[in-house]
């Protein structure tokens, strides 16, 4: 191998090394929830397709599995969750825009599902989609609600847990879901 | 809309939320003073927070059961392909027969769940599957095509096999033990054969084999995991890494999600072989949650099959020898993938064994590695001449078939082969395996001699392009690269001038110039020579698909010099196709090979490098014994990965075995043995073992001096080493030493101009600063960011990093208004470029201690963190 004839390029230690090793872990746990989130919905929905998907619970058990591995080594439970929520967020946005894809065209079009859920499920998959473009304009304006909306609702964390993971006070996180939530309603309501 | 617009409005909605419904719209009105937009946008929201009915109120389950509902149904048509009757359903999605009209072709098409190709990963895909699609075997359903869905929905068409899954077909047919056993062996020939394409399956299990009525087995599904990885490589890898389809034939590494490789086709293997003796599959996880599968797999040791089959009432059949199929299966299901067989072709080579009835080369007990201690007299000197002797050989050999097949008379052709047999001899004289100096010098003392002697063939021009080339290429091997640069120079000069720029041996040259261009740290010229080589080798390719081969490997590596990962494994994985094209000889795949694994690592795939290595490692202990360099090279590149890893104790083993190698064939002063002994001094100090590493790294500097100059940036990177050593066993006068002597060595070489300049002040600076010699520490550190000045971007993470350490640093010096400048500094990049990290969090504490300092306790707030944060901010974070 030719990076043998001279050394592996490997900067000399300091902040380099730690920085991106940092960057690294929280993709790798990002990437690591994300799987498992996915994995768990699908297979909840393949064994009892009439229950009810409850994204906290499936958080919880993706925590449960995945708290041994040792890419989760550095990371807390709240941490994780937060982390969840994104992962969640995304592999519900994905799925809601393989619907739409559906709906809006293709041979696919042409089958009927038996799914009795269909006709308000397709009009959720369109709101998903908009929630999250609504709230990457809100992560533009204020980058803590933003992970405060996500994390308490895709990752089912509570008003006390989002307040110490983000560093604030219960009454401030309380006001600032208040804001986010009215602003984010108007924004799905005037988009639809 | 911008932030403090939101701001305000935000402010003013709460206020307007503490007073009575009735009255919020005027006041609002009133509130807002003229600012109409203000006021529709707060009572807009003002508004909405009195419903009740907002999709974020409704709670996510209901949506997201909604969503996730996928229909069953598929589409009547896929590509080319019309789907007919539903074959099967698995883990991974669903398979159905397809025709495909225009063609009469029959297939089975499978169509994915769970996973979604998006748009701009999909050309990714499909070049994936092109060259998967060349995957031929036999026993290996072939993958025809490979497309997406409109919606994203990947899907695969492969070749329809008539057949029965492979349990099945035994029992059906009441297969006995010997004729089950040659089945597996059939399949192990197939996987091996993938293997060596750089092609894993992941999956494999008895479902997925199918065998045809002619007994011939058929393995599905191969490349689909790699067809997906490569479509998406980052987050892919994680995903099909934690993809357990079926428990009962996972290696214990797939669910820990890390390690991949070739071993896990092993373990699969083994426990399909276990399942065909035993009628069971080695560990019952039926009927367990994931998690306490997960533990099984990992701690219980499944049953000897031969208990399991005499309970079972199998195992009556006489000439059986049970013992041997028990080592077979337990050594294949080790739970430790180093235990385990190391690549298929071994357990392959055992099943043959097995079968001939010879003994096994498995042991009970054996760890399955081999140690480097090996023991052989006089080995030393006769390697070194014999490969003097094996170039020239077969230097001899390619002239003799060449020339008789020139039209040149007889005695032109007399005349030429007594010339190589002079200059042969030329070579060989005065050369005393026995006695002298080290090998190193030796040859290169013969070399030098035979440069003058090539002169003589200054009428023979392909003769002394070929030695001139040939030598060039071991002063090349040795090190001497200003030698082997003049050789090298002239046999392209005199191969082009000579022979004609269209001639294939300028090819070559090129090639072994652009190659050395690479040693030399030159990548312009060495691309600019590999792409004329690629070119002329595209011209002649079905004339000479070697150089065509070796060229595209060639270009592969060029583009590792400049870190372009992505296209470099497309490139290796093309070389590794076009080897076997051209029939090379194992030696150069695994040669190529071994590059792939090695872009792999550098993409940050590790798994899959690891297992390269790995299958590279056993292809060259075969090929060349367990002393050579090529096996030393691997052993580098696997105990790098396992270092990466945190298996320090295996990467020490394998570290010190190339040490061993390299000392044995180069000898002690060579940039290779250096290398060995600087990676042994990384780990062991990675262990603690403090003073052995200490050692080590101390005789490795001494080679480096000795072999690049003391002032070359080689011998700049084990000083690193050192420093951090003496760091860690707090030897400060030493690590100072070091320091600044890597920083006069970078500041030499690199005119003043480079980032490790910066980094190696900043590494000082933090040592000053533990030692609390702040003076001294500031001053490090305003030199780490001159440095940093015109080599970094303003918004670096590390130019941050400096001025966070500058900002703590002046804290704690008590000027607390320089030091926030710093801290303000590196919070605005770090909240830009790394919001979630760490770092912020000290850089906020920092804040809140020099605003109280500097008694501005408002802003002191603004930065505040709650108290469990801030109480762990160690005086270390500064290091490494």
């Amino acid at each position: 191998m030719a990076a043998y004839h001279s050394d592996p390029p490997s900067p000399p230690g300091g902040g380099a090394d730690s920085a991106s090793a940092d960057r690294r872990d929280l993709d790798e746990v990002f990437s690591v929830a994300y799987e498992e989130l996915r994995r768990l919905a699908a297979s909840v929905r393949r064994r009892e397709r009439s229950l009810t998907l409850n994204p906290t619970a499936l958080v919880n058990e993706a925590w449960i599995k995945l708290a041994g591995s040792p890419r989760l080594a550095q990371t807390s439970l709240p941490h994780f969750k937060r982390i969840a929520a994104r992962a969640m967020r995304q592999v519900l946005v994905e799925a809601a825009r393989r619907r739409s894809a559906r709906k809006r065209g293709g041979p696919q079009a042409v089958f009927v599902t038996f799914d009795e859920s269909a006709g308000a499920a397709a009009e959720w998959a369109d709101d998903i989609v908009e929630l999250d473009a609504a709230l990457e304009r809100l992560a533009s304006l204020s980058p803590r609600q933003a992970q405060l909306v996500e994390s308490r609702f895709f990752g089912g964390l509570d008003v006390p847990e989002t307040a110490r993971l983000l560093g604030v006070s219960e009454a401030t996180a309380q006001r600032d879901w208040r804001a986010a939530r009215a602003w984010l309603s108007s924004e799905l309501r005037s988009s639809a | 809309m911008n932030p403090e617009r939101w701001e305000r409005i935000q402010a003013v909605f709460h206020e307007a939320l503490e007073r009575p419904p009735a009255e919020r719209r005027e006041w609002v009105l009133s509130r807002a003073a003229g600012d109409l937009d203000l006021a529709n946008d707060v009572l807009a929201l003002v508004a909405e927070d009195e419903r009740e009915d907002s999709l974020l109120d409704r709670g996510l389950d209901p949506i997201a059961a909604g969503v996730l509902a996928s229909d069953s149904h598929p589409p009547p048509q896929v590509g080319h392909y019309r789907l007919g009757a539903m074959l099967g359903e698995g883990g991974m999605g669903v398979v159905y027969a397809a025709t495909r009209p225009d063609l009469g072709q029959r297939v089975a098409i499978k169509i994915l769940r769970d996973a979604w190709i998006s748009p701009a990963r999909r050309d990714r895909f499909a070049v994936e599957q092109t060259m998967l699609a060349r995957l031929e075997h036999p026993s290996i359903a072939r993958l025809l095509d490979a497309d997406t869905l409109p919606d994203g929905t990947p899907w695969f068409a492969m070749e329809y096999v008539d057949g029965e899954s492979l349990t099945r077909f035994c029992t059906v047919r009441g297969l006995s033990i010997r004729a089950r056993v040659e089945l597996v062996r059939d399949v192990c020939e197939a996987v091996q054969h993938a293997h060596e394409h750089a092609v894993m399956h992941r999956d494999l299990k008895p479902s997925n084999i199918l065998v045809t009525r002619e007994g011939r087995p058929k393995l599905l599904d191969f490349g689909i995991a790699k067809s997906l990885e490569a479509a998406d490589p980052g987050v892919q890898k994680t995903r099909t890494e934690l993809r357990l389809m079926t428990p009962a034939y996972a290696a214990p590494e797939q669910f820990q999600g890390v390690g991949q490789g070739v071993h896990t086709d092993v373990y699969a293997l083994g426990a399909v072989l276990y399942e065909l003796l035993t009628g069971r599959v080695p560990l019952d996880l039926q009927g367990r949650t994931p998690t306490e599968q997960a533990a099984i797999v990992l701690h219980q040791e499944p049953e000897k099959p031969s208990v399991v089959a005499k309970r079972a009432g199998l195992a009556a059949a006489g000439g059986v020898s049970w013992s041997d199929l028990d080592v077979i299966c337990i050594t294949a299901l080790q739970k430790d993938p180093a235990r385990r067989y190391r690549s298929v072709e071994s357990l392959m080579r055992d099943l043959d064994h097995y079968l001939r009835g010879e003994p096994l080369e498995a042991r009970p007990d054996t760890v399955g590695y081999r140690t480097g201690k090996f023991v052989r007299r006089n080995w030393r000197p006769l390697a070194v001449t014999a490969a003097v002797l094996m170039v020239v050989a077969a230097l001899v050999a390619t002239y003799t078939l060449r020339l008789r097949s020139a039209r040149n008379d007889a005695l032109a052709e007399a005349r030429r082969t007594r010339q190589i047999q002079q200059f042969m001899n030329g070579l060989l004289s005065g050369d005393d395996p026995d006695a002298g100096p080290s090998d190193t010098l030796r040859v290169v003392d013969l070399l030098e001699r035979s440069v003058a002697r090539v002169n003589q063939f200054a009428t023979e021009p392909a003769i002394q392009g070929e030695l001139y080339e040939t030598i060039g290429t071991m002063f090349r091997l040795l090190g001497r690269r200003a030698e082997a640069d003049s050789m090298l120079s002239a046999a392209l000069r005199v191969r082009q001038s000579r022979l004609g720029r269209e001639h294939p041996d300028v090819a070559r040259s090129l090639l072994a110039l652009g190659e050395l261009r690479l040693d030399q740290v030159r990548p312009d010229e060495a691309e600019r020579l590999i792409r004329e080589a690629l070119e002329l080798a595209r011209r002649r390719a079905s004339a000479d698909p070697e150089a065509l081969a070796n060229a595209t490997a060639s270009l592969g590596k060029v583009l590792v010099a400049r870190e372009d990962y992505e296209r470099a494994i497309p490139m290796f994985e093309e070389a590794v196709r076009l080897d076997s094209v051209a029939g090379l000889p194992e030696r150069e795949r695994s040669k190529t090979l071994s590059e792939l694994a090695g872009a792999h690592y550098h993409a940050g795939h590790l798994a899959v490098a690891d297992s390269l290595s790995r299958l590279t490692l056993a292809m060259d202990r075969r090929l060349y014994g367990d002393r050579h360099p090529n096996v030393g090279g691997d052993l580098m590149d696997l105990g790098h990965f396992e270092r990466d890893d945190g298996r320090l104790a295996e990467g020490e083993r394998d570290f010190r075995e190339a040490y061993d190698i390299y000392r044995g064939w180069w000898g002690e002063d060579h940039f290779e043995t250096a290398s060995a002994l600087s990676e042994l001094g990384g780990v062991l100090a990675d262990e603690n073992k403090l003073e052995e590493a200490r050692v080590v790294l101390d005789r490795a500097l001494a080679i480096r001096e000795r072999v690049y100059g003391p002032d070359h940036p080689k011998v700049g990177l084990t000083i690193n080493d050192v420093a951090l050593l003496a760091e860690k066993q707090q030897r400060w006068d030493d690590a100072e030493v070091a320091y600044r002597r890597q920083i006069a060595i970078y500041r030499k070489a690199y005119h003043d101009h480079h980032e490790w300049i910066g980094v190696a002040w900043a590494n000082l600076g933090t040592m000053e600063f533990h030692r609390k010699r702040f003076d001294a520490a500031e001053r490090c550190l305003r030199e780490a960011l001159k440095g940093y000045e015109g080599t970094l971007p303003a918004d670096h993470i590390e130019v941050a990093i400096a001025h966070f350490k500058l900002g703590r640093i002046l804290l704690n010096m008590q000027h607390a208004m320089e030091a926030e400048r710093e801290s303000r500094i590196a919070y605005e990049i770090m909240t830009r470029q790394e919001p979630q990290g760490d770092w912020l969090t000290f850089v906020r504490a920092d804040l809140v201690a020099e605003y109280q300092a500097m008694g501005r306790p408002a802003e002191a707030a603004k930065y505040r963190a709650p108290a469990a944060d801030s109480a762990k901010v160690p005086a270390t974070v500064a290091t490494r």
